[in-house]
Formats: C-alpha cells, structure tokens, sequence
C-alpha cells in the first residue's frame, strides 16, 4: 500500500467519525425536542385526571350532604312535632298561669 | 504498516463512537431529568387540585347541613311561635273577660281603684270607666267599698267620658295631670314580654 493509500484510509475513518457524531448529535437533538411536547401530553393527562377525580369528589360530597340535610330536616319535623304535642298538652295550664299573673293581687 | 493503519482508523472510529454514545447518553439524562422534574411538578399540582377539591367538598356538606338546620330551626320557631301566640291570646280574652263575670269583676275593680289610689297618694280623685261600667256599676257601693279598703276616707269624683278599654279604670288627679292606668288591656300589654317569657318556660321549658 502506498502513502497516498494510507492517507486515504484515514481521511475516510476521519470523514465516517464525523458522520457518526453528526447522526448523534441529531439524534440528541431529536430526543431533546420530543420531551417537551412529551411532558406537555403527560401533565394535559395528569390534570385532566386530577379535576375529574376532583369533581367527582365534590359531586359526592353534595350527594352526602344534600343525603344528610334530609335525614336532618326529617328528624327535625319528628322532634318539631313532639315539641309542639308536648306544649299543646300544657297550653291550658299555661294560659291559667298568666291570667294570673296578670290578675295576681288584684283579684 | 497496513495493520497499524487499520488500528489507527479504528481508533479513530472507536473515539466517534464513544463521542456519539456521550453526545446520546446525555441527552437522554437530561430529558430523563427534565421527565422526572415534570412529573413532580404535575403531581405537586394535581394534587393541589385535589386539596382544593377536598376542602370544597367539606365546605359543600357542610353548607347543605347548615342550611338544613337553619330551616328546621325557622320552622321549629314558628310552631312554637304559634302556639305562644294562641296562648297569649286566649289568656288575653280570658283576662278581659273577666269583666263580663261580674261577680269576680267588681272585686277586682275595687282593688284595682285602691291601687291607683294608693300610687297617686292624693285625696281626691277622678275615676274613669269604660261606658258599660259607668252604666252598671253602683258608685256608691264602690266608693264605700274602695273607702273601706283603703281604711280612710277619700273623695272620689266621676269622670263622664267614658274610657276606650275593655274593663278596669283610670285613676287620675282632679287637674288629670297625674294619672294611673289600671285599665284590663293596659296591664296585659304591660305585662306582655313577661307573659311570653313565662309561656316559653311553661311550654317549652325555655
């Protein structure tokens, strides 16, 4: 092999190095590019999912309340109702009671 | 020569590679870290959402509840207020009724008489009744009668205009500038905020 020949060989091996970290650097480059739009996508997902599981959450939490405020109001009325039974009960000796007041000494 | 020349392009070669490898390997730990940095930040923010959601949550229940009894609680007073009201009604008819039983109402208006008397501490006095008692009752037996009550003798004039009232009387110095009402309404309407006060505890055991 000639000195010409061997200048040849290791210009190619020169030229092919460069080839290969020309393609990695685009290949780096590539792999840069795509985790932005990639974690864009991952956090449109993660949030969406978050507020739905946050809806939810409140959607239920009306469901327990408006459930509860029910059962309240219900309980209410049934004490409401025996309140109002037992004060029905002692309606005339409360009226005796303020006639006399109102009397009281001066009858 | 030609086995040195063959090393020294695959040295050359072997460097480019491990160069790309570098150029590569970097690239995917910087966007590992920029993944790995996301995600906190995103669970960091998901997560503030469902904190929020949370206490929204706890703020919804509690509102429904809280409504729920401030309306049980509106409508409990108003049955209570009924019947504090039907109460205090009927004591009031009972009181002016009274004056139609004259048997307990003639008493009652003497000691009423007396008491006016005594607060107004003068010995002449005006006394105003209503028109049916002007008409029914005996002045006489009620000057006698206030006279012996009061253990000494006080003159005692008649007022002829008749007061607006159910029963009872005005008592008033002869000039009318001093005057004590002791008439059937004004002592129930006096009496009014103790009597609901007493209702309540008599009803309700408030």
């Amino acid at each position: 092999m000639s000195g010409m020949e061997t200048v040849q060989i290791i210009v190619n091996a020169e030229k092919q190095a460069a080839k290969i970290i020309q393609d990695a650097e685009a290949t780096a480059a590539n792999i840069r590019r795509k985790i932005d739009s990639l974690i864009q996508e991952q956090r449109t997902e993660m949030l969406a999912t978050a507020k739905k599981e946050a809806a939810a959450l409140v959607q239920q939490a009306e469901e327990e309340g408006r459930r509860e405020a029910e059962s309240y109001e219900k309980e209410s009325a049934v004490r409401t109702r025996e309140l109002i039974a037992r004060a029905s009960s002692k309606k005339s000796a409360t009226v005796e009671k303020l006639v006399g007041m109102v009397m009281q000494g001066e009858k | 020569m030609m086995s040195e020349t063959s090393k020294f392009t695959e040295d050359i070669l072997n460097a480019a590679t491990e160069k790309a490898g570098n150029i590569i390997g970097e690239a995917e730990a910087e966007t590992q870290r920029a993944s790995d940095e996301a995600k906190t930040s995103i669970s960091r923010e998901a997560e503030n959402i469902m904190r929020n959601a949370r206490a929204d949550a706890e703020a919804v229940k509690r509102r429904e509840i809280s409504e729920a009894r401030h309306k049980s609680k509106l409508h409990e007073e108003k049955e209570k207020d009924i019947v504090m009201t039907e109460v205090l009604d009927h004591a009031k008819k009972r009181v002016l009724d009274v004056a139609k039983d004259e048997s307990k109402y003639l008493p009652y208006l003497t000691t009423l008489v007396e008491n006016a008397i005594r607060q107004l501490g003068d010995e002449t006095l005006l006394i105003h009744l209503n028109k049916a008692d002007m008409t029914r009752i005996n002045r006489t037996n009620l000057e006698r009668d206030v006279n012996k009550g009061l253990q000494k003798p006080i003159k005692i004039e008649w007022s002829k205009e008749p007061i607006e009232a159910a029963g009872g009387t005005i008592v008033s110095s002869p000039d009318g500038k001093t005057r004590i009402v002791n008439t059937l309404d004004e002592r129930f309407d006096a009496l009014e905020s103790k009597l609901l006060v007493e209702a309540g505890k008599s009803l309700f055991g408030q």
